[in-house]
């Protein structure tokens, strides 16, 4: 929830964002407005083609809206270039998938270090990130493993320490317990929210699992490209 | 490093196909050092070849090289001895031959044919010919002129073939002198010799240069070869001679060496086509390996995008797995290079003779460190050049697009 007088971490202000052109074209969002506070924990629930993903890409400034303002702390990022809109995801956003997308020739521990190589820390502090964040995550044993040969609990928990090793603000994670069985997924549940309180991250999820949304302090309904 | 490490996962990610492209890039690699180090000993070869058969210098009359003689030494040199010891006070001179150019007719007493030839000082002459002058009987003219009671001469082999001359036989030779009357001298066959051309082994003889003096009835000589103690000096050379002599004409070498230029302009060519052949296969290995790698790849690309890399970044990624194949197969590619020089000089291999020549060469190649180095550089950049096209597409791809990628 936001405080009275706080600015939100991130703000949306009427986004539209259509796909394709005349007759085929879809409309994904239909002026969407949103505020989300630091620290919060957000559900982004709807059935498919309600324009979960949609929201969360252009949430993850890895898409842009046709229409509308979305603001980053504050910052208007529509008029940012890609490298502007690069060097903010790398600083200020984490990122978690469904499909884990781990760089499977990299080790956990180098696809864990990766953002912290790309932010350019130095090789000691990197090394000391990387393995508290492993530590963290319960996979110092595994360390070394490549991502096929870890279990697929263990490759989203490499996938949520990548995402928070940096420190970012806001970590956007889609349907991130879609392809793990119950437990695990419990298990991964738990730790992003236990990450997300140590490291003051706010979190976007988009998820059909009502295990997650029962555990998050907000969730917002998209259908067809509105909030209900 | 952490870069290079991750491009080195990368290209081991399909090891089949990567040993695949590595190995384009060596065959390129090797078929490019081989084939210029055999031009390279080609080049070499002739190139000394020519510098012993001229000297790195030719010292003549100013008109020598521009008219026509109108008789025997009309451009000829006088008082060469002054100007031989002249230059032989110039540290970076090794030695200055006299040579006095002449022809008419030698004849067996039955048999008569035309020649060209020259007359020497036989005391350097043949120490400067070293292998290029082939002695196949008899043996050269006597270092010291006049030793025998009868002045020596060699033929050229076709002509001692045609004259049924051998070693001892008695000739006589025949010129118009320089003062336009006839002239004849009786001369010994000491030695018979080749210079490798048929149509120059027809013809040629070698006399002292005492006694094509007395057959031409002169004291001049046509030129004065000039031999240095290093090839590379021989620009700098002339420059300083032209400067020194102005009533004398001064060539190099390469002025007068028109095989050597015609077989080098052939050759540049040639195996200029070849090398650019050789490069385009190793782009285009390397472009379709790496072009698969993108495509398949796409995901990553996007996740990685997403991430925080730049463009710039994803490429930079590509190009070095790029490097990675380009050094590796570089690498593989100058020890076969290697090997292979040292097997043909093993296996003594001789290349038939060129046209127009009657005797083959050693099939060597020279492998000079920077044939090695440029060598190495234009597969390693093409690599990356290759690499470096085909990942910045894929790098500028939406990321949504990417990470949807299938």
């Amino acid at each position: 929830m936001i405080a009275a007088g706080a600015a939100p971490l991130l703000q949306l202000r009427g986004i539209a964002r259509t796909y394709g052109q005349g007759e085929t074209a879809v409309q994904a969002l239909r002026g969407v407005d949103l505020d989300v506070a630091a620290g919060d924990f957000v559900a982004l629930t709807g059935p498919s083609g309600s324009g979960k993903s949609t929201l969360l890409h252009l949430c993850g400034l890895i898409d842009s809206p046709d229409r509308g303002e979305l603001r980053l702390e504050g910052l208007e990022t529509g008029a940012l270039s890609v490298q502007e809109l690069t060097l903010l995801r790398r600083q200020k956003l984490g990122f978690v998938f469904q499909g884990f997308n781990l760089v499977p020739v990299l080790t956990a521990r180098e696809n864990v270090e990766y953002p912290l190589l790309l932010a350019g820390v130095p090789p000691r502090q990197r090394a000391d990130r990387t393995a508290r964040m492993l530590e963290r995550v319960g996979l110092r044993q595994q360390a070394d493993r490549r991502p096929d040969q870890l279990s697929g609990g263990q490759r989203q928990r490499v996938a949520i320490a990548r995402a928070l090793v940096t420190g970012p603000r806001l970590v956007l994670a889609d349907e991130p317990t879609a392809n793990l069985d119950g437990a695990t997924a419990t298990q991964v549940i738990d730790l992003m929210h236990e990450l997300g309180r140590d490291h003051c991250a706010t979190f976007i999820v988009a998820t059909h699992d009502a295990r997650m949304t029962s555990r998050c302090d907000r969730v917002v309904a998209l259908t067809d490209g509105v909030l209900s | 490093m952490k870069w290079l490490l991750f491009a080195v996962k990368n290209v081991l990610r399909n090891r089949r196909r990567s040993a695949v492209t590595v190995l384009i890039a060596a065959v390129g690699t090797a078929a490019i050092l081989v084939g210029g180090g055999f031009a390279q000993f080609t080049y070499e070869s002739l190139k000394e070849m020519a510098a012993r058969e001229s000297g790195h210098l030719v010292v003549a009359h100013l008109d020598h090289f521009d008219k026509d003689e109108e008789a025997p030494l009309q451009l000829g040199l006088a008082g060469h001895q002054t100007l031989r010891t002249r230059l032989m006070a110039d540290p970076q001179v090794r030695a200055v031959l006299p040579r006095l150019q002449l022809s008419g007719l030698i004849s067996n007493g039955d048999t008569s044919a035309i020649f060209v030839g020259s007359g020497v000082d036989a005391g350097g002459e043949f120490a400067v010919r070293g292998p290029f002058l082939s002695v196949t009987a008899g043996d050269v003219l006597d270092p010291r002129p006049g030793a025998g009671d009868v002045p020596e001469i060699m033929l050229g082999k076709d002509l001692a073939r045609s004259l049924h001359a051998g070693p001892g036989s008695s000739l006589t030779l025949m010129a118009t002198t320089t003062e336009g009357s006839l002239n004849a001298v009786d001369v010994r066959v000491k030695g018979i010799f080749s210079v490798g051309v048929p149509d120059i082994d027809k013809r040629i003889i070698m006399v002292h240069l005492g006694t094509a003096q007395r057959l031409l009835l002169t004291d001049k000589v046509s030129t004065l070869s000039v031999y240095l103690h290093e090839t590379a000096a021989t620009d700098a050379m002339r420059d300083r001679l032209r400067q020194a002599l102005p009533d004398q004409a001064i060539r190099t070498w390469l002025d007068e060496a028109f095989f050597y230029q015609a077989v080098r302009q052939l050759y540049d060519r040639i195996f200029g086509l070849l090398g650019l052949v050789l490069v385009a296969m190793v782009l285009f290995a390397v472009s379709n390996t790496l072009g698969m790698a993108v495509l398949e790849r796409t995901r990553e690309i996007g996740t990685l995008r997403a991430m925080g890399t730049l463009p710039g970044q994803v490429v930079r990624n590509f190009a070095l797995e790029g490097l990675v194949i380009g050094v590796a197969g570089a690498l593989l590619g100058m020890l076969v290079a290697a090997a292979t020089s040292l097997g043909l000089d093993a296996a003594g291999l001789q290349m038939p003779p060129p046209p127009g020549r009657s005797v083959g060469y050693p099939l060597h190649v020279d492998l000079p460190p920077v044939l090695f180095a440029v060598t190495a550089a234009v597969i390693v950049l093409s690599a990356v050049a290759a690499a470096w096209v085909v990942s910045r597409k894929a790098a500028r791809t939406s990321i949504v697009e990417a990470l949807a990628h299938v």
